[in-house]
């Protein structure tokens, strides 16, 4: 047990962690400032929309960030109690919205399939999607693709249940994620062939998940690629 | 005068496009490192905007092969990155004189005006022509 506390909070509490998010956060400030700033040029109003979005996405990191910090060192145990799905994605969908539109890109929902409750924390869970989420909308626009969708979806997999975020990069692969998982303590671009950025959002998922025994992996959907959160089925309920 | 932007972020890519045609300029945006090589060719530019840290090749590996080809010896490179030129302190002179760098601005400290202020003295205005 000890141990596992104390890697619970070696992930989280890493200073290389912070460094990340900091570097992270820079993004939506010098967006707020460049738009505040174009506004002023040629009175354009979308930049309110930029200073919306942007101002949103950087307080739910640190929002994130700090839930993250307070399951790893809260003496009690975080709650762990039966959560559904779907409704977890369709509130992360929701969250994402402005910041997606921002970005122009299509999230879809997918949530066809029947998948019965998981043992989570509904919180830590919605806060690991949204962090997730959050990075991968700003990186996909990256990849020149002509199309930039980021599907909502859960699938069955080999491990469990995976609620996750996919698209149609390549790059969203398990080796992407354990080399940003070996570099994020030394690297600026830890997820090189992801995000031009540290990735940060990515990391926090990472470490929420953790810190209430879960796992983030790489997955694939149909013809997607994507990251997400592995799910244990409450199997109790589904015999209700 | 053609502007080439080497920026990954789209929304900061789309400020940037805005604030130059707005002075007149025509610009062209790139997301990576790949697709600038094949806008280069396409639009010959006077300028080269560079944020260094782009999504799997990274702008010095841009540079390096953009410098490769004759044509595009001695195009303006202007690098606009939110990487602190501290960071390439040992490197600063390989910048310099190998890579020719024409001038190194820092995201968190240059706001728009400034840039505009750089890429005039670099390029100069666009004429009346272009600005009409």
């Amino acid at each position: 047990m000890g141990r596992l506390r104390q890697e619970k909070e070696t992930a989280i509490l890493s200073q290389q962690l912070l460094v990340n998010i900091a570097e992270e956060l820079k993004m939506p400030l010098i967006r707020i400032a460049r738009a505040n700033e174009l506004s002023m040029i040629n009175d354009d109003t979308s930049g309110q929309q930029v200073i919306k979005a942007s101002t949103e996405s950087a307080l739910k990191l640190i929002d994130n960030y700090i839930l993250g910090i307070r399951l790893a060192l809260e003496d009690k145990t975080f709650n762990i109690e039966s959560v559904s799905v779907s409704s977890v994605l369709y509130d992360a969908a929701v969250d994402l919205s402005s910041l997606a539109k921002l970005y122009n890109v299509d999230l879809e929902l997918n949530i066809a399939g029947k998948f019965g409750p998981v043992i989570a924390n509904r919180q830590a869970l919605h806060a690991a999607l949204v962090s997730l989420g959050t990075s991968l909308i700003e990186a996909i626009p990256a990849h020149d693709k002509v199309q930039t969708k980021l599907q909502l979806a859960t699938h069955r997999s080999r491990y469990g249940v995976v609620a996750g975020m996919y698209a149609e990069t390549k790059q969203l692969s398990s080796t992407s994620l354990q080399m940003g998982r070996r570099l994020y303590k030394s690297s600026r671009q830890p997820l090189v062939n992801v995000s031009y950025g540290s990735g940060a959002g990515v990391f926090v998922a990472d470490s929420i998940l953790h810190s209430i025994g879960l796992k983030l992996i790489a997955s694939r959907h149909h013809n997607l690629y994507g990251i997400g959160a592995v799910l244990h089925p409450l199997n109790q309920m589904q015999l209700v | 005068m053609d502007i080439l932007i080497i920026e990954p972020d789209k929304v900061l890519s789309d400020i940037y496009l805005k604030t130059l045609k707005c002075e007149g300029y025509n610009a062209r945006i790139a997301r990576s490192a790949q697709s600038a090589l094949d806008a280069a060719d396409h639009i010959k530019p006077d300028l080269v905007i560079l944020e260094l840290q782009l999504v799997e090749h990274s702008g010095i590996e841009f540079l390096y092969e953009f410098r490769s080809y004759a044509e595009w010896s001695n195009v303006p490179i202007l690098i606009y990155t939110s990487v602190p030129p501290t960071e390439f302190s040992d490197s600063w002179q390989i910048l310099k004189n190998e890579i020719k760098i024409s001038k190194y601005l820092c995201k968190t400290d240059t706001d728009l005006k400034r840039l505009l202020g750089e890429i005039k003295g670099l390029i100069g205005r666009p004429s009346e022509k272009a600005h009409r």
